[in-house]
């Protein structure tokens, strides 16, 4: 092994000089992904690193719970001892016996060639720790911009390649909270600046605007943008935009009733994921329609939580849906969201299920093409907090470095990172 | 949910029943079924007590009892769902009897049966429309499944029906709390606890899970004129969950005393000596002692001034007269000898313990004696400081206290041997020979002159003397750095703090207080805002020092100054 040396001042000029001589010398790291990683969520943090230094990566499908094998340079070295990312220096011939394994074996090697641009959209007032994916970003290292609907409507989409939606309520009725927390000062605060929002840009209402906003994702994802989207934000998205030419909202957001025949003029060709669901027409039940399996915020609905299990996938011939089910684990606790599950008569026929519960009417975890980008839906909104409620502590990521819930997270931000490989299929 | 009742609880509830029985039935009672019932969940076969109790339910007397009993024996057995025909039926006979419906709720809702228990809280609700009872035992138990967005419902309900919900405030209050409308939950608690002085623990168990953004209106809620005792009790409560023990005190301090307002002040005292926090304990039980002068507390009160380092309001607290001088011996004696010793009169406190020796046991005599011999060395004469301990008995001699003295001296030799033996433990005794047993001279006036500079309270001359000597030991001059920079950086003396850990990190890279000092001046550089400079050292410290222990604490740190995880700030996060 190496020895390091920190020089006080200037480090970054040192390491960058070193990288070319240890990149030339064929050693690699080998980050691996099984029970040996002591900090699963940070490998990948140190996997993006690498890409935005301008060098490659590997992703190692299936190898020792899906391992990534970086080139061994200090700066790497040096980040992985600060972050407490286990890794393991190789050899070429080391690596030849990996690769013989590989070619033998349900395995596959992906290159990781570019580090993908992220998105997450919320609201500039929301902190990290209010979404699943900006906490664990945060906690990884990984750089995101925050995006609202001020930079949807100017356009910005296109300046990004992976966008993230959490508990947004595309259909503009605030995830029906207004039954609960109408006198909550963050929601009267949320309200009036959705409301404020829709009128600048000359919407009549919050669900105008948010049909709108919900338009501009799909065109992004139709040119080839890589959507990831968890808990309401799923189920809401697909209503949105199977909703638009019809209104669906309920009186409190927009001053007019639903129309009453709106379940029948549902555009679902319209839709990313779902179709044929209903929708939930009381404003009195906190349930947006029957594509959540859940339905958590509706007492006399909810049902138990229970474990969901990984689809185990060909890597050579399902590289994506591999990428996407990478894992030291294969059956996860489930956690409640808004939106925790999507029932299985919903789903449109070219949905593919990464994730599922056993003996149960609904899935977990699906992804599917649409134009020339991919869309993931992961159901719930914190993997380490099942119960999650208003007013919860946030959750303190250093204390589940190996949580197999949030990898399945990084997974979608490292897979557009992937080489695409003509599919064999 | 049924809670498990331990054989002492059964007792206490067989000791009730006979207490309140007329004594001409007791004879029968003592043999009927349902004291074998007891007796026999008592002993823990509970199949054998729910067939007794199963025969009690045809003494009317006994029936409510014996059914309470049954639902417990039941539930420990796992067999709820055959409590539900004898409750059920009990229900049709007695459907006013608010304790069979009671049961009834609680075992549809232990066996998962959701729609029954909403049936069956309907129909108590119907049949007696102006009651509360079933609405408070029906969302209590939504509560406790979490589903408190219903229990919520609820209430309203109830409110709606009875004219209000003064009737439903605790339950009301607790399912605001739940639900995160946390102002709105403290305003239903200070009602509630007002008129129900028990109620500010429960009040205090349903507000302490607030986030960090929501205390303040929680504070002022509690706080608002006029002071009332329950409101002020349940927020010292939080404030000592939060971590703010001053605070707690100071919700307490100002109410108006009486004998209710006196215990809540012993209470506190007694929650602040158990977490160390003496100056505080102190404060509660001088404020006591004013209503209720009596010696104990005058005792209580000077022992936590005592212990605060408060040596003056100790003797000043102590009191003069009231007990024999077999008892002033016993409880006196022991705080004003060691508040004379701690003010710098070790003769009078040597004078003291003279004059009541006889009353003590050598064990008793000794310790005494080691507070004697320490006042002693505060005033730096050790010379009187062996003969206090000589005056112990032989033992002493080679005593801890012994061996401290003779490290006061430069006797290295001395205080390794004795100090070693010692069954003190302390982080200074740790300090100590930490650093003595690294030295190989067996004697060295100066490392002698610091610790004593130390023990006279001379934090300022110590933590100089400890940095002036380091370059003459060698590699221990790093263990006597990392302790100037302790001492300085607990008097606020930061730049001579930082100036020792630069000279550990610097000049003793391979010892092993390097990545210590490395961690403190980070911490330091954090909490003073130079978060860059923080991280630069916790990245070496991590780097350089990658075996040792503290690397954890560094990478937490080092997480924390990145903002990579939530700080102890608000918490959040909508659903």
């Amino acid at each position: 092994m190496k020895r390091i040396r920190i020089r006080w001042a200037g480090w970054r000029t040192a390491v960058l000089t070193l990288l070319l001589p240890a990149a030339a010398g064929a050693q690699h790291l080998l980050v691996p992904m099984d029970e040996a990683q002591s900090d699963h969520l940070k490998a990948y943090g140190l996997t993006f690193a690498t890409l935005r230094m301008g060098l490659k990566a590997e992703w190692l499908l299936n190898y020792r719970g899906g391992s990534f094998l970086l080139p061994d340079v200090p700066e790497l070295r040096r980040e992985a001892a600060l972050d407490g990312v286990s890794v393991e220096p190789m050899d070429d011939a080391g690596l030849a016996a990996v690769r013989t394994l590989i070619q033998d074996s349900n395995m596959d090697a992906i290159p990781l060639e570019r580090a993908p641009r992220i998105a997450v959209y919320t609201p500039k007032e929301a902190a990290p720790w209010d979404d699943a994916v900006t906490l664990v970003l945060k906690y990884a290292g990984i750089p995101y911009t925050a995006i609202y609907d001020d930079e949807v409507e100017h356009g910005d989409l296109s300046k990004y390649d992976w966008l993230h939606l959490h508990h947004e309520d595309f259909t503009g009725q605030f995830n029906k909270f207004y039954l609960t927390y109408q006198g909550a000062p963050w929601f009267v605060s949320m309200v009036q600046a959705s409301q404020a929002e829709a009128q600048k840009y000359g919407f009549a209402n919050v669900p105008a605007l948010k049909k709108d906003v919900a338009e501009r994702i799909r065109q992004f994802v139709v040119n080839g943008g890589f959507l990831f989207a968890m808990c309401g934000a799923t189920e809401t998205l697909d209503l949105a935009l199977a909703a638009h030419g019809v209104d669906i909202a309920q009186p409190f957001s927009d001053g007019t009733p639903m129309d009453p025949d709106a379940d029948a003029k549902l555009d679902w060709a319209h839709a990313l994921a779902f179709r044929g669901a209903h929708l939930e027409t009381s404003p009195y039940i906190n349930s947006m329609s029957d594509i959540d399996g859940h339905q958590v915020n509706d007492p006399a609905r909810r049902q138990p939580l229970g474990t969901f299990t990984l689809f185990q996938f060909s890597a050579k011939f399902d590289p994506v849906a591999s990428m996407l089910v990478q894992d030291h684990r294969s059956v996860i606790n489930d956690f409640y969201g808004v939106t925790t599950s999507f029932t299985r008569a919903t789903l449109k026929p070219g949905d593919v299920v990464l994730g599922f519960e056993e003996g149960t009417p609904w899935v977990k975890y699906i992804h599917g093409d649409y134009g020339k980008g991919t869309w993931t839906y992961y159901g719930g909104h914190d993997p380490e907090d099942p119960e999650h409620a208003i007013g919860n502590p946030p959750t303190d990521l250093s204390l589940h470095r190996n949580s197999p819930g949030y990898r399945l997270i990084l997974n979608n931000v490292l897979f557009p990172a992937a080489k695409k490989k003509k599919l064999k299929t | 949910m049924v809670a498990r009742l331990t054989s002492p609880m059964l007792m206490l509830l067989a000791a009730a029943a006979v207490a309140l029985a007329p004594a001409t039935m007791r004879a029968q009672s003592d043999t009927s079924a349902f004291y074998q019932g007891m007796n026999l969940e008592g002993a823990g076969h509970f199949r054998d007590a729910a067939v007794a109790y199963r025969r009690a339910l045809a003494q009317p007397r006994d029936r409510v009892n014996a059914l309470l009993g049954l639902e417990r024996a039941y539930a420990r057995v796992g067999w709820t769902d055959s409590l539900l025909p004898t409750v059920d039926s009990l229900v049709r006979l007695y459907p006013g009897e608010a304790a069979f419906r009671g049961v009834q709720l609680r075992a549809y809702t232990m066996l998962g049966r959701a729609a029954d228990a909403r049936l069956a809280f309907e129909s108590w609700a119907r049949r007696m429309p102006g009651q509360p009872d079933a609405y408070r035992a029906y969302a209590r138990l939504l509560l406790q499944q979490g589903k408190a967005a219903e229990a919520d419902s609820i209430i309203r309900m109830g409110g709606a029906r009875l004219g209000g919900t003064t009737s439903l405030a605790m339950e009301l209050a607790q399912s605001q709390a739940a639900l995160g409308q946390w102002t709105a939950s403290t305003l239903t608690w200070r009602t509630a606890v007002a008129g129900n002085p028990g109620l500010d623990q429960a009040a205090a168990f349903a507000l302490a899970p607030a986030p960090a953004t929501a205390r303040d209106s929680i504070r002022n809620v509690l706080l608002r004129f006029p002071p009332e005792a329950g409101a002020r009790r349940t927020l010292s409560e939080l404030e000592m969950v939060w971590g703010a023990p001053a605070a707690a005190w100071a919700a307490l301090r100002d109410l108006p005393a009486d004998s209710a307002t006196v215990i809540a002040w012993l209470d506190f005292a007694q929650r602040a000596e158990a977490g160390e926090q003496w100056a505080l304990a102190r404060n509660a039980r001088v404020a006591a002692l004013r209503w209720r002068p009596e010696p104990g507390l005058s005792i209580q009160a000077a022992t936590d001034a005592l212990n605060a380092g408060d040596a003056s309001t100790a003797l000043a607290l102590l009191p003069d007269s009231g007990l024999d001088s077999a008892r002033v011996a016993a409880y006196v004696l022991p705080v004003r000898a060691q508040a004379l010793a701690q003010s710098g009169k070790p003769g009078e406190a040597q004078a003291l313990v003279r004059a009541y020796a006889r009353f003590l046991s050598p064990g008793e005599l000794a310790p005494l004696q080691e507070a004697v011999a320490f006042g002693w060395v505060r005033r730096g004469e050790l010379d009187s400081a062996r003969v206090a301990l000589h005056a112990a008995g032989p033992g002493a001699d080679s005593s801890a206290a012994a061996g401290w003295v003779a490290l006061y001296e430069g006797n290295l030799a001395g205080a390794r041997a004795m100090l070693k033996n010692s069954s003190e433990v302390s982080p200074q005794l740790a300090e100590a020979l930490g650093m003595v047993t690294r030295v190989e001279a067996d004697s060295a006036t100066d490392i002698g002159a610091a610790f004593l500079l130390l023990a006279r309270l001379d934090s300022s001359g110590a933590a100089a003397a400890f940095t002036a000597m380091a370059p003459r030991h060698g590699d221990v001059g790093s263990a006597m750095l990392a302790l100037a920079a302790r001492i300085d950086e607990a008097r606020h003396a930061d730049s001579l703090a930082v100036a020792a850990w630069s000279q550990v990190v610097n000049n003793f890279p391979k010892s092993p207080e390097a990545a210590g000092a490395e961690l403190a001046w980070a911490r330091y550089l954090g909490r003073t805002g130079r978060t860059a400079d923080a991280v630069t050292h916790l990245e070496h410290l991590i780097l350089t020092y990658p075996g040792s222990a503290l690397v954890p604490q560094a990478r937490r740190e080092l997480e924390l100054a990145r903002s990579a995880i939530p700080g102890t700030g608000p918490g959040g996060g909508r659903p």
